[in-house]
This record gives C-alpha cells, structure tokens and sequence, in this order.
C-alpha cells in the first residue's frame, strides 16, 4: 500500500449528538462541512478540549484517573490534552439536514484525560478534527463473503464497514468481542437474541440494517459465546465452511486479539485485513511514533518499520510482524 | 528567509507529508528531519508518551539514510521553493563529516543544521552537544567540509550553562545557533513500575519547556550571540503569535515550530499572521524591531501587576 494520495485537512465540526452507550462508551456523531471522501478503516485527530471550561482560567479539580478510580488527587488547574487523539470513523455519510456537511459517527471508550473530554461535550459545541487520516479496508470481490472481527474498540470501524459492504451487496458476518456485556458499544435488534453456540444471527442493529449476521463473544460468558473472540470465529468459519478464495477477513481490536485471529484465519489460507492501532502524535506520518514491524526481504535483518498512520492503519496480515 | 517561521527537525518530515494540510512554501524556511550517514530503524514503539502540557519521544532518529534522502527527497525539496536547512546527525565526527561533504555538493541545500544535541547521540559516554571542547571540534569538523553551506548548530539544554556551548560553537566557525532541542526526561508507568517509553527515557517538547527555552534563548543572545552578531533560531513549545514573540524580543531572530505542528500543521501561518497584527498595534515598520529588545526595568518599577 503506499501513502495516502486522497485530499486530507483540518476541519471544524459540529457536535450533533453525543450519547452513553454502554458503561463506557460514547456514541458522537459530527457535522463536518466539506470533509473529502471517506472509507472504512480511516481515521480521525480529534482535539480533546472541553469548551465549557473557562479558558485559560484555574480551577481547582478534582482528577480521577480512568485506570485506577483510587488514585483521586486535587490538582489546581484541570489537565488539558496537548496532543490530538485519534478515533476510527465508525460511519460517514451526507448530513441530510445541511447541504455540503458530512456527519461523522465516533465511538469512543473511556480510558483517560482525553476521552473523558470528549465525553463531556454536548449537542452545538464546536470541536476540530484532522482527517481523513491512513488508508481504509480493501473490499471483497464480487462473490466473496466478509468476516469482520472487532474487539472492544476495535469494533467502530466494523461498522462503517458493514455499511460500506451492505452498499457493495457484500454478504458477511460480524464476530464482536467484548469483556463483559455492558461494554458493547451496539444495539440489539428488536427480538433477536444473539446466539450462545455462535450461530450468526440478525442480532446486532448496526450490521443487521446493512445484511449482516452476527456473533458476540464475552471473555466472563456474560453475553453470547462465553471466551475469546477466536473461540466464536472458529465456530463462524466452520459454519461457513467455504473455499479459501471465498472468505476475507477484517479485524480489529487488542494488539493480541488480531494476532490470534489473523493465525488462525491464516492458517485457513484466508486474506486477512488488520487495522493497526498505535499510540500517535500527529496521524500526517510526520513524527514517526507510531511505527510497526513488517517483513522487507530487501532490508539486511528482513524487516523495517512502517508508519501506522499513513502506509496502514490497515494491514495486509502477511506482512506484519507480532511482537 | 521572507519571513522568520520554520518547522522544527523531525515534526514535519522530509518534504511535503503535512503537504494537504498547510502550504509551506508561506513559511520563510524548511528544517528537515535528522539525516543521518546510514539509515537507521530508530527505537521500538511506545516512542511518544504525553505530559503535562509536553510530549516525550524517542525517535530515536529513524531516517532514511543520506543516500535514499538525496536520491527521493531532494527533488521534492527543490520543488518546494524555500531555504531549505537539513539538519545533520551522526554517532562519530567522521558520520557527520561524510553527509556535511556530500550536503556540500547539494544545490538546494541552503544551510545545515548540525543536531549534536539528540538525547541518543553519543560518542565516548559524552553528548556531542554537552562538552565546549566536543562542541567546538565537531562544529570546525563540518565547518571544513560544508564550506559553502550556512552551518547552524542546535545546541542541547540539557547542560549547566548553555552560553557556553554557544560560545565553543560560535568560536568554532558558526553563523548560527539554533535552541533548544528537547530536554531529556522520563515518564514512568505507575501501574507496571516501568518507564512508559521503550527507550526509557525521551526528550521533552511541548509548550511545558516554553518559559525555559525563553530564557535560554536570552542568554544565548545576551551573553554571545548580540556582541558576535549570530542569529538565533528560537524554538521550545511555541504555538501562538504570543509566544512568538517572547522568544523574538528575548533575542531570536528566526522561529521553528515544533510540536504545536501535530495539533495544527497550520500554527505558522497562523503565527504569522499574529506577528502582522502585532506589528501593525505597536507602530513597528519591520517586525525586526522587537528582536532582542527585552528590557529590564529597575527592580520594584513598571512591572505589570497580576491584580492591578
Ligand atoms: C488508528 C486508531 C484508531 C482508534 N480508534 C478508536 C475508536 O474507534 N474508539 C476508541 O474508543 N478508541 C480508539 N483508539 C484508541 C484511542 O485513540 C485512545 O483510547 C485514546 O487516545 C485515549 O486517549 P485518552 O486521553 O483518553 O487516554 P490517555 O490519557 O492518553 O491514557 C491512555 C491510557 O493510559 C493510561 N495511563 C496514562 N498515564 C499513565 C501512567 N502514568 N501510568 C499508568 N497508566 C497510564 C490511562 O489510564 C489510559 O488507560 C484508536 C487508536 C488508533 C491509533
Ligand atoms: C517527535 C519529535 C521528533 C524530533 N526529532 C528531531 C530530530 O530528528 N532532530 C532534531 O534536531 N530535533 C528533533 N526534535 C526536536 C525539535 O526540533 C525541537 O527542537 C523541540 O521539539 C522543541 O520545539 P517544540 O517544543 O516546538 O517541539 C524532535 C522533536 C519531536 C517532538
Ligand atoms: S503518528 Fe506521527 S508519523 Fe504516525
């Protein structure tokens, strides 16, 4: 894949809604004017500021970190995020209400200073974005079928992806990972159970409305599949049963989840997309801070690194290298 | 320089990466990224970890090589229309000297940035950029063999007195001096015990060393640069026309801007634009005005109070 040739920018947004999903998740969709063609697998910078602090002014807060709710201290001024944090767009389609707007859909977790901001913002706040940032998924051949396999935050881009397969009439499964129940950042449809022997099922909402079955797995057995998120792909593949040549997978998730699920599907000999994700300072492949290792035949120890943001985040899975 | 904005090496790249998001030929120069004899992988990730108001990385100058770097980024450059500065690191004297010797050759290079101040770099357990004596022979090193180029040294802060190593560099041969580079520090992971970046330790930007490259950046100018008339290239968390001015009127005459490029790639041009409207306040003909015209009023008089 070589570096993104599509037209990227900074953009000011609109916040048309910013809901609580789950325990820790957010659903935040964005009014963007003129935001270029977008694809399932790119990303967004956003600014994590919170508008509704008074601007350069001290303010006695109490800070809670997100990993450990114990360590609770009283620090002078609110910390603010410097850099931008990036989210996988996890939708993008014509605003329907303002003529030349896209609306952006984000989804995002919880875990630190930066999330919580955007947590807190509210329907009207402006915030700013950079995007659209690295290179999306390859979509199957007429013919083949799609599994997507997200795990906890890596499942936003699945369902952009779903959409754009449901446009393509790609057939597919979406097999969703999570810790326990009350993280999965999606919607039950009306009436469909999802299935505990992992059965695909028009259970899921967001894949359902675009023709896509699915499987949810939880690691403490709370929702679906009790285990991993490779204990349920495997039922999903045996189900399908289908040539090689027929099946392509799509995974996103923990850094150990995608390793597990892109052996297994290799050794299936299945094409396997795997969307990478990398702590980042600027997304636009200036800092070279988010690099992964992938095979190079040409380079003397037979690998070099490339840069998640702009050569992925999406990855052939038989270039890259699992540390 | 049309005007006294740059990047700062390694935020922005080799050429054109931030080419969608800004145009750069508004800028008055372009810093490339660190460019080093033999191309280097550089560290394993995590290489960046925000602070407070900051970032540390560890890079770990991860670069092309001289010779890819001639080959594919040189010809952009030129395409690019500004002074171009490439900055130059290296392990060992002869490093530097090899790229400084081939850069000398290299028409669209207008100047080198000699980068002996990279946490990383070392030489006999000592930093380049943290001993007059390393300083002054590797400065006259590069001196011999880029004859034609403005040299620019970019001095490390991470020393006790940095007037005198921009003494040692300005005695050594000179024109410039660039400060500051990132300022060596950790970050530990509390939950793990474990420093949060593969490296162990990185190198401090951001607006959180602003106040302290401020001062550096005076008394490099008061203490050297004014009396050998020496430009400086200030630089250290700037990211508003504010701060830009502070390190102007502390006695810089040019500015890089560095990390405030990743929140917006835009900052210059919208610093320059702050620096018009300055001017345009304050009566000033040429923005040159203001450089190094930091004034001392007699202790006690004509402070601005906070609560005035
Ligand atoms: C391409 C890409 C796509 C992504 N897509 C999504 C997405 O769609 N949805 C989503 O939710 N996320 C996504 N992410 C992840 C998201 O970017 C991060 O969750 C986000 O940057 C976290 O920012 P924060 O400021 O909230 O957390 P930070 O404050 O940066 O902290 C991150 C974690 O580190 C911990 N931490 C910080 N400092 C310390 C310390 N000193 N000791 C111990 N622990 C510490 C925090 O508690 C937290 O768990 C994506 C990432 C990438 C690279
Ligand atoms: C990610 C990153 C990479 C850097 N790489 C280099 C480099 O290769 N060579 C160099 O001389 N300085 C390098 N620097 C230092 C900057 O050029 C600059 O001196 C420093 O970051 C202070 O400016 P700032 O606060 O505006 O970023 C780097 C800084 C950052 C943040
Ligand atoms: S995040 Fe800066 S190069 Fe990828």
């Amino acid at each position: 894949m070589s570096a993104t040739t599509h037209p990227r920018g900074l953009f000011d947004a609109q916040v048309i809604s910013n809901r609580q999903i789950c325990r820790e998740h957010f659903r935040l969709v964005l009014s963007v004017k003129d935001f270029p063609a977008a694809a399932p697998g790119q990303f967004v910078q956003l600014g994590c500021r919170d508008p509704h602090a008074p601007p350069d002014e001290p303010d006695e807060h109490e800070w809670i970190d997100a990993d450990d709710p114990g360590l609770r201290t009283r620090s002078l001024v609110a910390p603010t995020p410097l850099l931008r944090r990036p989210f996988s767009l996890a939708g993008a389609e014509p605003d329907p209400q303002r003529p030349g707007c896209t609306l952006l859909e984000i989804i995002h977790r919880v875990v630190g200073l930066g999330t919580a901001r955007l947590a807190g913002l509210r329907e009207g706040d402006a915030i700013d974005l950079l995007g659209p940032l690295g290179n999306g998924f390859p979509l199957p051949r007429a013919g083949q079928r799609a599994v997507l396999v997200g795990g906890g935050v890596g499942i936003p881009p699945m369902i952009y992806l779903a959409r754009a397969l449901g446009a393509a009439d790609v057939g597919g499964v979406a097999v969703c990972g999570v810790t326990t129940a009350d993280l999965l950042p999606l919607t039950w449809a009306d009436g469909v159970a999802a299935d505990p022997q992992g059965l695909p099922t028009r259970c899921i909402r967001e894949f359902a409305d675009f023709g896509i079955d699915a499987v949810v797995a939880s690691d403490d057995g709370s929702v679906g599949v009790p285990g991993r998120v490779t204990v349920a792909l495997q039922r999903v593949l045996d189900h399908l049963a289908l040539p090689a040549g027929d099946v392509v997978v799509y995974t996103c998730g923990p850094e150990r989840m995608m390793r597990a699920v892109t052996e297994m599907s290799q050794a299936r000999g299945l094409t396997t997309w795997v969307c990478m994700e990398r702590s980042m300072a600027c997304g636009m492949g200036t800092c070279q801070s988010c690099v992964c290792r992938v095979n190079d035949k040409s380079s003397d120890d037979g690998w070099r690194y490339r840069l998640v943001c702009t050569d992925g985040p999406v990855f052939d899975g038989r270039v890259l290298i699992w540390d | 320089m049309k005007n006294p904005l740059t990047t700062a090496s390694g935020t922005s790249g080799y050429a054109f990466e931030y080419g969608d998001f800004v145009d750069l030929r508004l800028l008055g120069a372009f810093v490339t990224k660190s460019i080093t004899l033999h191309p280097r992988k550089g560290n394993a990730p995590p290489r960046i970890i925000e602070t407070r108001a900051g970032m540390l990385n560890a890079i770990g100058l991860a670069n092309v090589g001289l010779e890819a770097f001639v080959a594919e980024k040189v010809p952009q450059l030129r395409e690019m229309g500004l002074p171009v500065f490439v900055n130059v690191a290296g392990t060992a004297i002869d490093d530097y000297c090899q790229v400084a010797r081939r850069l000398n050759e290299v028409d669209v290079v207008r100047g080198l940035e000699l980068n002996i101040s990279c946490p990383n770099v070392k030489e006999g357990g000592i930093s380049f950029g943290t001993d007059c004596g390393q300083v002054a022979g590797i400065t006259s090193a590069i001196r011999a063999a880029a004859p034609d180029k403005v040299l620019v040294v970019k001095l490390s802060p991470n020393v006790t007195d940095i007037a005198a190593t921009a003494a040692a560099a300005v005695d050594a041969g000179a024109d410039a001096l660039s400060l500051v580079n990132t300022f060596t520090a950790m970050a530990v992971d509390v939950d793990r015990r474990r420093p949060m970046l593969s490296n162990g330790n990185g190198g401090l930007s951001g607006p959180a060393i602003r106040p302290i490259a401020v001062y550096m950046v005076h008394r490099v100018y008061s203490q050297v640069a004014r009396k050998h008339n020496i430009p400086i290239m200030g630089m250290g968390g700037i990211q508003t026309a504010r701060d830009a001015l502070e390190f102007l009127i502390a006695g810089a005459t040019a500015l890089s801007v560095g990390t405030a490029l990743f929140v917006d790639p835009t900052a210059p041009v919208k610093i320059l634009d702050g620096l018009a409207d300055y001017c345009r306040r304050h009566n000033l003909s040429a923005l040159r005005e203001v450089i190094g015209s930091l004034q001392f009023p007699e202790p006690g008089k004509g402070y601005k109070s906070t609560y005035a």
